[in-house]
Protein backbone atom coordinates (compact mmCIF):
# COMPACT_ATOMS: atom_id res chain seq x y z
CA UNK A 1 0.00 0.00 0.00
CA UNK A 2 1.77 3.59 -1.20
CA UNK A 3 1.16 6.65 1.28
CA UNK A 4 -1.40 8.38 -1.29
CA UNK A 5 -3.81 5.08 -0.80
CA UNK A 6 -3.03 4.81 3.01
CA UNK A 7 -4.41 9.03 3.54
CA UNK A 8 -7.15 8.20 0.84
CA UNK A 9 -8.56 5.32 3.11
CA UNK A 10 -7.45 7.12 6.73
CA UNK A 11 -9.59 10.73 5.93
CA UNK A 12 -12.21 7.94 4.59
CA UNK A 13 -12.36 6.12 7.57
CA UNK A 14 -12.13 8.31 10.31
CA UNK A 15 -14.30 11.24 10.67
CA UNK A 16 -12.26 15.41 10.92
CA UNK A 17 -9.00 13.05 10.52
CA UNK A 18 -6.43 15.09 8.29
CA UNK A 19 -3.41 13.51 6.36
CA UNK A 20 0.18 14.90 4.95
CA UNK A 21 2.27 12.87 3.90
CA UNK A 22 5.82 14.16 5.03
CA UNK A 23 8.39 12.23 3.00
CA UNK A 24 7.91 9.03 1.59
CA UNK A 25 7.65 6.42 4.42
CA UNK A 26 6.18 9.00 6.53
CA UNK A 27 2.68 10.08 7.35
CA UNK A 28 1.18 12.28 9.89
CA UNK A 29 -1.86 11.85 11.16
CA UNK A 30 -4.42 14.29 13.18
CA UNK A 31 -7.29 13.57 14.45
CA UNK A 32 -9.92 14.43 17.04
CA UNK A 33 -9.37 13.56 20.58
CA UNK A 34 -12.75 11.25 20.05
CA UNK A 35 -11.26 9.56 16.64
CA UNK A 36 -8.06 8.06 18.00
CA UNK A 37 -8.68 5.06 18.96
CA UNK A 38 -11.05 4.07 15.72
CA UNK A 39 -7.86 5.46 13.85
CA UNK A 40 -5.35 3.11 15.64
CA UNK A 41 -7.73 0.06 14.96
CA UNK A 42 -8.17 1.05 11.53
CA UNK A 43 -4.50 1.54 11.42
CA UNK A 44 -3.99 -1.65 12.98
CA UNK A 45 -5.81 -3.65 10.29
CA UNK A 46 -4.16 -2.82 7.93
CA UNK A 47 -0.90 -4.11 9.01
CA UNK A 48 0.29 -1.17 10.92
CA UNK A 49 0.61 -3.90 13.80
CA UNK A 50 3.91 -2.47 15.82
CA UNK A 51 2.71 0.33 17.94
CA UNK A 52 6.61 2.29 18.85
CA UNK A 53 5.75 4.55 21.69
CA UNK A 54 3.13 6.79 22.47
CA UNK A 55 4.49 10.52 23.64
CA UNK A 56 2.94 13.35 25.32
CA UNK A 57 3.88 17.26 24.22
CA UNK A 58 3.16 19.93 26.57
CA UNK A 59 1.78 22.84 24.90
CA UNK A 60 1.43 25.11 27.83
CA UNK A 61 0.77 28.30 25.62
CA UNK A 62 -2.07 26.91 23.84
CA UNK A 63 -3.61 24.59 26.88
CA UNK A 64 -2.97 21.60 25.64
CA UNK A 65 -1.34 18.16 25.66
CA UNK A 66 -0.68 16.28 22.47
CA UNK A 67 -0.28 12.69 22.35
CA UNK A 68 1.50 10.77 19.29
CA UNK A 69 1.16 7.56 18.87
CA UNK A 70 4.02 6.27 16.60
CA UNK A 71 2.97 2.84 14.22
CA UNK A 72 5.29 0.69 12.26
CA UNK A 73 3.96 -1.09 9.52
CA UNK A 74 6.47 -3.70 8.32
CA UNK A 75 5.17 -4.95 5.36
CA UNK A 76 5.02 -1.53 4.03
CA UNK A 77 7.88 0.42 5.40
CA UNK A 78 5.68 3.22 6.39
CA UNK A 79 5.66 5.10 9.55
CA UNK A 80 2.29 6.87 11.03
CA UNK A 81 2.47 9.71 13.51
CA UNK A 82 -0.91 9.46 14.60
CA UNK A 83 -1.39 12.93 16.65
CA UNK A 84 -4.26 14.02 19.24
CA UNK A 85 -4.82 16.75 21.38
CA UNK A 86 -6.53 17.07 25.02
CA UNK A 87 -6.97 20.04 27.03
CA UNK A 88 -4.79 20.57 29.58
CA UNK A 89 -7.44 21.42 32.28
CA UNK A 90 -8.37 17.36 33.19
CA UNK A 91 -6.86 15.84 30.63
CA UNK A 92 -8.75 12.60 29.35
CA UNK A 93 -9.54 10.26 26.97
CA UNK A 94 -9.82 6.67 25.90
CA UNK A 95 -7.37 4.24 26.53
CA UNK A 96 -5.59 2.19 23.73
CA UNK A 97 -4.99 -0.77 25.72
CA UNK A 98 -7.45 -3.15 23.84
CA UNK A 99 -6.13 -2.52 20.91
CA UNK A 100 -2.35 -2.43 21.34
CA UNK A 101 -1.89 -4.50 24.87
CA UNK A 102 1.33 -2.83 25.67
CA UNK A 103 0.14 0.84 25.42
CA UNK A 104 -0.84 0.02 29.02
CA UNK A 105 2.62 0.54 30.04
CA UNK A 106 3.11 4.06 28.18
CA UNK A 107 -0.02 5.70 29.32
CA UNK A 108 0.61 4.61 32.92
CA UNK A 109 4.19 6.51 32.08
CA UNK A 110 2.33 9.21 30.70
CA UNK A 111 -0.10 9.39 33.49
CA UNK A 112 2.54 9.53 36.22
CA UNK A 113 4.65 12.17 34.31
CA UNK A 114 1.63 14.83 32.68
CA UNK A 115 -1.35 13.20 34.77
CA UNK A 116 -3.43 12.65 31.55
CA UNK A 117 -5.97 9.98 32.45
CA UNK A 118 -6.79 7.23 30.07
CA UNK A 119 -10.10 6.07 30.92
CA UNK A 120 -10.24 2.31 30.79
CA UNK A 121 -7.04 1.76 31.14
CA UNK A 122 -6.93 -1.10 34.75
CA UNK A 123 -3.38 -0.05 36.25
CA UNK A 124 -2.68 3.73 36.51
CA UNK A 125 -0.63 2.80 39.57
CA UNK A 126 2.39 4.77 40.71
CA UNK A 127 4.95 3.49 37.90
CA UNK A 128 8.75 4.84 38.16
CA UNK A 129 8.31 7.45 41.15
CA UNK A 130 8.53 5.93 44.45
CA UNK A 131 6.32 7.70 46.38
CA UNK A 132 5.76 11.35 44.11
CA UNK A 133 3.72 13.33 46.37
CA UNK A 134 3.94 16.65 43.83
CA UNK A 135 2.00 17.60 40.69
CA UNK A 136 3.05 15.40 37.62
CA UNK A 137 7.02 16.41 36.93
CA UNK A 138 6.87 16.55 33.35
CA UNK A 139 4.30 19.32 33.16
CA UNK A 140 6.36 22.32 31.42
CA UNK A 141 5.00 24.44 34.30
CA UNK A 142 6.12 22.48 37.24
CA UNK A 143 8.87 23.96 38.78
CA UNK A 144 12.12 21.91 38.83
CA UNK A 145 14.53 24.19 40.48
CA UNK A 146 12.21 25.12 43.74
CA UNK A 147 10.93 21.54 44.00
CA UNK A 148 14.42 20.54 44.68
CA UNK A 149 15.66 23.38 46.56
CA UNK A 150 12.10 22.71 48.86
CA UNK A 151 12.96 19.42 48.86
CA UNK A 152 16.22 18.60 49.09
CA UNK A 153 17.77 21.56 50.29
CA UNK A 154 21.27 22.60 50.41
CA UNK A 155 22.19 22.35 53.89
CA UNK A 156 26.29 21.57 54.54
CA UNK A 157 26.96 18.36 55.83
CA UNK A 158 27.10 17.47 59.75
CA UNK A 159 30.62 16.03 59.30
CA UNK A 160 33.75 18.11 60.08
CA UNK B 1 56.38 -7.62 54.13
CA UNK B 2 58.40 -4.83 55.29
CA UNK B 3 59.15 -4.09 58.81
CA UNK B 4 56.88 -1.35 58.82
CA UNK B 5 53.56 -3.56 58.63
CA UNK B 6 54.99 -6.09 61.07
CA UNK B 7 54.65 -2.87 64.39
CA UNK B 8 51.39 -1.92 62.35
CA UNK B 9 50.02 -5.64 62.67
CA UNK B 10 50.73 -5.94 66.11
CA UNK B 11 49.67 -2.36 67.13
CA UNK B 12 45.89 -3.29 65.20
CA UNK B 13 45.81 -6.59 64.15
CA UNK B 14 42.10 -5.55 63.36
CA UNK B 15 42.91 -2.60 61.15
CA UNK B 16 45.43 -4.42 59.62
CA UNK B 17 43.03 -7.43 58.65
CA UNK B 18 40.33 -4.67 57.51
CA UNK B 19 42.07 -3.07 55.37
CA UNK B 20 43.55 -5.74 53.32
CA UNK B 21 40.05 -7.60 53.04
CA UNK B 22 37.66 -4.33 51.77
CA UNK B 23 35.06 -6.45 50.34
CA UNK B 24 32.46 -4.29 48.37
CA UNK B 25 28.90 -4.61 48.71
CA UNK B 26 27.88 -5.66 44.82
CA UNK B 27 25.24 -2.89 44.66
CA UNK B 28 25.07 -1.15 41.51
CA UNK B 29 23.06 2.48 41.76
CA UNK B 30 23.95 4.42 38.54
CA UNK B 31 26.22 4.35 35.39
CA UNK B 32 28.99 4.04 37.85
CA UNK B 33 28.62 0.72 37.90
CA UNK B 34 30.04 0.32 34.48
CA UNK B 35 33.59 1.26 35.50
CA UNK B 36 33.53 -2.22 38.27
CA UNK B 37 34.01 -4.85 35.89
CA UNK B 38 37.09 -3.80 34.65
CA UNK B 39 38.24 -2.96 37.74
CA UNK B 40 37.27 -6.45 39.41
CA UNK B 41 38.26 -8.42 36.10
CA UNK B 42 41.66 -8.84 35.15
CA UNK B 43 42.99 -6.04 33.44
CA UNK B 44 42.87 -3.90 36.80
CA UNK B 45 42.43 -7.11 38.90
CA UNK B 46 40.54 -5.48 42.39
CA UNK B 47 42.63 -8.75 44.30
CA UNK B 48 45.55 -7.35 44.33
CA UNK B 49 44.34 -5.21 47.00
CA UNK B 50 41.94 -7.13 48.79
CA UNK B 51 38.99 -5.76 47.40
CA UNK B 52 36.56 -8.30 46.48
CA UNK B 53 32.68 -7.63 45.27
CA UNK B 54 30.50 -9.57 47.49
CA UNK B 55 26.72 -10.20 47.37
CA UNK B 56 25.22 -9.91 50.47
CA UNK B 57 25.31 -6.50 52.69
CA UNK B 58 26.03 -9.00 55.57
CA UNK B 59 29.15 -9.97 54.12
CA UNK B 60 30.52 -6.99 53.05
CA UNK B 61 32.37 -3.84 54.54
CA UNK B 62 33.03 -1.20 51.66
CA UNK B 63 30.21 0.54 50.36
CA UNK B 64 30.82 2.16 46.93
CA UNK B 65 27.66 4.36 45.80
CA UNK B 66 28.34 4.56 42.21
CA UNK B 67 26.44 6.75 40.41
CA UNK B 68 23.29 9.10 41.14
CA UNK B 69 20.76 8.38 43.47
CA UNK B 70 17.48 8.30 42.73
CA UNK B 71 14.67 8.09 45.61
CA UNK B 72 14.06 4.81 45.01
CA UNK B 73 17.99 3.75 44.78
CA UNK B 74 18.43 5.76 48.19
CA UNK B 75 15.37 3.54 50.39
CA UNK B 76 17.57 0.00 49.26
CA UNK B 77 21.03 2.23 49.79
CA UNK B 78 20.14 2.72 53.45
CA UNK B 79 18.21 -0.76 54.02
CA UNK B 80 21.34 -2.12 52.77
CA UNK B 81 23.96 0.03 54.94
CA UNK B 82 22.12 -0.53 57.73
CA UNK B 83 22.48 -4.66 57.25
CA UNK B 84 25.89 -3.97 57.17
CA UNK B 85 28.27 -5.11 59.86
CA UNK B 86 30.53 -2.97 61.33
CA UNK B 87 33.29 -1.48 60.29
CA UNK B 88 31.80 -0.51 57.68
CA UNK B 89 33.22 2.43 54.84
CA UNK B 90 31.50 4.35 52.12
CA UNK B 91 32.48 5.83 49.21
CA UNK B 92 30.85 8.54 47.26
CA UNK B 93 31.66 7.32 43.63
CA UNK B 94 31.63 10.13 40.71
CA UNK B 95 30.57 13.59 41.16
CA UNK B 96 26.64 12.80 41.40
CA UNK B 97 26.91 11.65 45.03
CA UNK B 98 29.14 14.66 45.95
CA UNK B 99 26.51 17.25 44.69
CA UNK B 100 24.14 16.04 42.50
CA UNK B 101 26.43 16.05 39.70
CA UNK B 102 24.83 16.54 36.23
CA UNK B 103 21.23 15.69 38.03
CA UNK B 104 21.48 18.99 40.24
CA UNK B 105 18.32 20.09 39.23
CA UNK B 106 16.18 16.24 38.84
CA UNK B 107 13.47 16.06 40.79
CA UNK B 108 13.95 12.84 42.18
CA UNK B 109 17.67 12.35 42.39
CA UNK B 110 19.05 13.24 46.10
CA UNK B 111 22.24 16.11 45.79
CA UNK B 112 24.21 15.54 48.78
CA UNK B 113 24.83 12.04 49.60
CA UNK B 114 26.40 12.58 53.39
CA UNK B 115 23.22 13.47 54.34
CA UNK B 116 21.21 10.63 54.61
CA UNK B 117 24.91 8.40 55.36
CA UNK B 118 27.85 8.87 56.73
CA UNK B 119 30.38 9.08 53.63
CA UNK B 120 34.16 8.09 54.21
CA UNK B 121 35.60 9.99 51.45
CA UNK B 122 34.60 10.56 47.84
CA UNK B 123 36.01 9.83 44.26
CA UNK B 124 35.48 12.75 41.82
CA UNK B 125 35.20 12.57 38.20
CA UNK B 126 32.30 11.44 35.45
CA UNK B 127 33.64 8.90 35.10
CA UNK B 128 36.42 8.17 37.40
CA UNK B 129 38.77 5.66 35.90
CA UNK B 130 39.53 2.67 37.62
CA UNK B 131 42.57 3.85 38.95
CA UNK B 132 40.94 6.48 40.97
CA UNK B 133 39.04 3.37 42.53
CA UNK B 134 42.61 1.96 43.64
CA UNK B 135 43.69 5.72 45.35
CA UNK B 136 40.88 5.70 47.18
CA UNK B 137 41.29 2.24 47.76
CA UNK B 138 45.04 3.07 49.21
CA UNK B 139 43.40 6.49 51.48
CA UNK B 140 40.98 4.56 52.92
CA UNK B 141 44.16 2.36 53.97
CA UNK B 142 46.17 5.32 55.28
CA UNK B 143 42.54 6.68 56.85
CA UNK B 144 42.08 3.16 58.42
CA UNK B 145 45.87 3.20 59.64
CA UNK B 146 45.56 6.37 61.44
CA UNK B 147 41.59 5.39 63.04
CA UNK B 148 39.68 8.28 61.02
CA UNK B 149 37.44 6.28 58.47
CA UNK B 150 34.82 6.03 61.18
CA UNK B 151 31.50 6.89 59.35
CA UNK B 152 29.81 3.79 60.96
CA UNK B 153 30.67 5.66 64.72
CA UNK B 154 29.30 9.01 63.13
CA UNK B 155 26.37 7.85 61.72
CA UNK B 156 25.66 5.71 65.55
CA UNK B 157 26.11 9.32 67.24
CA UNK B 158 24.13 11.68 64.99
CA UNK B 159 21.73 8.80 64.15
CA UNK B 160 19.02 11.96 65.01
CA UNK B 161 20.45 14.09 62.34
CA UNK B 162 20.39 11.69 59.71
CA UNK B 163 17.26 9.90 60.53
CA UNK B 164 15.69 13.43 60.29
CA UNK B 165 16.99 13.61 56.70
CA UNK B 166 16.10 10.35 55.75
CA UNK B 167 12.38 10.92 56.96
CA UNK B 168 11.89 13.86 55.27
CA UNK B 169 12.16 12.24 51.89
CA UNK B 170 11.43 8.88 51.98
CA UNK B 171 9.17 8.63 54.97
CA UNK B 172 7.72 5.23 53.74
CA UNK B 173 10.56 3.52 54.51
CA UNK B 174 9.91 0.15 56.21
CA UNK B 175 12.45 1.45 59.39
CA UNK B 176 10.42 3.76 59.96
CA UNK B 177 7.62 2.22 60.44
CA UNK B 178 4.65 3.61 58.47
CA UNK B 179 1.59 1.88 56.81
CA UNK B 180 1.55 1.75 52.82
CA UNK B 181 -1.07 4.22 51.79
CA UNK B 182 -0.21 6.16 48.65
CA UNK B 183 -1.88 3.52 45.80
CA UNK B 184 -4.08 5.01 43.32
CA UNK B 185 -2.88 8.32 44.13
CA UNK B 186 -2.44 10.76 41.43
CA UNK B 187 -6.16 8.75 39.75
Amino acid sequence: MSEEDLKKAIEQGVDAATTTVQKKGRLVVTVPKAGAVSALILLKARGFEHLSAISCTDWLEQGEFELVYHLWSYADRIHVMLKTRLPRENPRTVTASPVFRHAQTYEREIHEMYGVHFEGNPRLTPFLLDHWQGPPPMRRDFDTRQYVQDTFGSIPSVEE
Amino acid sequence: MDREEILKMLKSPANWGQKYSLWVVYFCTGCGVIEIPPVITSRWDAERFGVLPMATPRQGNLFLITGYVSLKTLGAIIRTYDQMPDPKYVVGFGSCPVNGGMYWDSYNTIKHLDKYLPVDGWIAGCMPRPEAIFMAVVHLWQMIDKGIATGYKRYKENYGYYERNQREILPHLAKFGRVETTAGRNS
